[in-house]
């Protein structure tokens, strides 16, 4: 049985068309999947949907043995975390150490327990010298962390992020995931990313794609990278690496590796053929 | 002329005690006529900057001259309509502030509040919708019904559609798809070279700026670090180090690809050129 179970769900907002149209996959306990598709092709309905934050109609979602549903929903969110885009509309506490202990609180967590608990997941997201930093003396990728850090603290077993890099600078981008590629490496956590951002996907262990409600393909990411002009097809592109592979080869000029060392290494070896 | 800042700051909350100083002391000259990125750091104060441009802030210490108004600290000035006509600000999520019932109305509007009547205004704005590629049938539908990049778009047309002599964008790629974020490149590379528009961007998207933007503004704690090309800027691994700014990857493969013995054209930023530079040398 997989941790996740998505059967046949579609939604819509309104009558004429469906935001998530007849979407099946699985999810395997412990693995990263990114969800990709352009902007309207569902990604956010469907997060929204396993996250309970939208009601299902047809079709049904199961976690851990769980129908999603009004009755088990409460049940469900105690092994489940969201982090959201926008940093600044996450932050609760008016210092790091008060933002993460908010939903300890809200668990009835006791307070002498509570430090160690705040301390451990301010160390696991890199914050521990910011506690008493206030959220405006922090930067996007810093409060970020601290909703992460606020999330993980509730010992979730899935976590959900939806867009939670796309208002970040480049560092705040590369910090965040920096910091879920390292979340994913045990375990104990499942993570479901939904992501502009191609790069994202390339260390992550599966990847959803989502073309106007529908899934596209549901695949290890260099599979799914493996035809560029059939995601191109739906708005969709290849991470840099590939492109540049894929520009040699139009130019009759093959290379196996997929890194940018390994394939500088290549054209070294084939220029000292001549 | 130069769109000019002299010693201009700007403190939000002047004379409260967290007064907080955006702008520091900026003396910038940004040309006429390219595109010029603003980049740095979230907090680095590139908003700030950019509102001053059509007076949405006023500064609080030194001038701007900007076409041929000059707006001077402690003085509110009176031209704030024609100024805001001829610098056209595009917002960060510029969609969210679509309001009309439909997508015409809505570009209409921006010429309507500059006094244009409605006829005139509405072929203004059908020119406008055109340029940013939105289809005629898109007209009479709801704003909301639009996707992301589409919504983007219209509301770029409601800024295109008062005729501004610079147009200033704030992130406008950001949330958007691969093709949607190409679409607004295309669209603002055009009003540069075909309507040799002032294109001011405010972006994070170091790809994006190697490859379209002329002259780059590099912003830090409300200070100027750096202002010149933008090729100068990102080939330049120390400045790159010193400035704490994240490499293009398309300057990473030059990198690796020079040190290797390729002979790379300083003015190579494109793959395609790259490759092709390449390949010359392995025949």
């Amino acid at each position: 049985m997989s941790l996740i179970e998505i059967k046949d769900v579609s939604y819509s907002y309104n009558m004429e068309n469906k935001a998530v149209d007849g979407v099946s996959f699985d999810i395997e306990a412990g693995s990263y999947t990114t969800v990709i598709g352009h902007n309207g092709s569902g990604k956010s309905t469907l997060a929204k949907l396993i996250a309970g934050l939208l009601e299902l109609k047809e079709g049904e979602i199961i976690i851990n043995g769980l129908k999603v549903n009004e009755e088990n929903i409460y049940e469900i969110r105690k092994d489940l975390g969201i982090v959201f885009q926008n940093p600044d509309n996450q932050f609760i506490g008016s210092t790091v150490r008060d933002d993460i202990a908010f939903g300890l609180e809200n668990r009835l967590v006791e307070s002498d327990k509570m430090d160690s608990i705040i301390e451990e997941y301010a160390e696991t997201v890199g914050l521990s010298s910011f506690l008493d930093y206030e959220p405006q003396n922090l930067s996007g990728g810093q409060k970020q962390r601290v909703a992460i850090a606020g999330t993980l603290a509730m010992k979730p077993s899935i976590l959900i992020f939806d867009e939670a890099t796309s208002m970040l600078d480049p560092k705040g981008k590369k910090e965040i995931k920096k910091l879920m590629a390292q979340l994913a490496e045990g375990d104990d956590i499942t993570i479901i990313s939904i992501t502009h951002d191609i790069e994202e996907v390339l260390q992550s262990d599966m990847c959803v794609v989502l073309n106007k409600g529908r899934l596209f393909m549901y695949d290890k990411p260099e599979k799914v990278f493996s035809d560029p002009e059939r995601l191109r097809k739906i708005n969709l592109d290849i991470p840099f690496n590939l492109k540049v592979k894929e520009e040699f080869g139009k130019n009759k000029i093959k290379l196996k590796a997929n890194d940018l060392e390994g394939m500088v290494e290549e054209l070294c070896r084939s220029r000292s053929k001549h | 002329m130069p769109i000019t800042f002299k010693a201009l700051s700007y403190i939000y909350d002047k004379d409260m005690p967290y007064a907080h100083k955006a702008l520091d002391n900026i003396d910038l000259d940004i040309r006429e006529g390219i595109i010029t990125a603003i980049i740095g750091e979230t907090g680095s104060g590139k908003s700030t900057l950019v509102e001053h441009l059509n007076a949405l802030l006023l500064p609080s210490e030194g001038s701007l001259e900007i076409l041929d108004y000059t707006l001077t600290a402690g003085n509110k000035p009176k031209f704030l309509k024609p100024l805001r006509k001829d610098v056209g600000l595009v917002f960060q999520f510029s969609e969210y502030q679509l309001f009309e019932e439909t997508v015409l109305k809505d570009v209409a509007f921006g010429p309507q509040n500059f006094g244009i009547d409605q006829q005139t205004a509405t072929s203004m704005a059908k020119e406008a919708l055109r340029m940013v590629n939105i289809d005629e049938s898109l007209f009479s539908a709801s704003p909301l019904e639009l996707s992301g990049g589409q919504k983007r778009r219209v509301a770029i047309a409601g800024i295109i559609a008062c005729d501004p002599q610079i147009i200033v964008l704030d992130e406008p790629t950001a949330g958007l798809d691969p093709r949607g974020a190409k679409e607004i490149i295309d669209l603002f590379v055009d009003l540069n070279r075909k309507l040799k528009k002032t294109i001011i961007i405010v972006s994070h998207d170091n790809e994006m700026v190697y490859n379209y933007c002329d002259d780059t503004v590099v912003l830090s704690k409300g200070q100027i670090r750096y202002h010149g090309p933008t090729i100068d800027l990102f080939n330049d691994e120390k400045i790159l180090k010193e400035y704490d700014l994240l490499e293009p990857q398309i300057v990473t493969l030059r990198k690796l690809l020079k040190n290797k013995g390729f002979r790379i054209s300083d003015d190579a930023r494109t793959l395609d050129v790259i490759v092709k530079q390449v390949k010359e040398q392995l025949k």
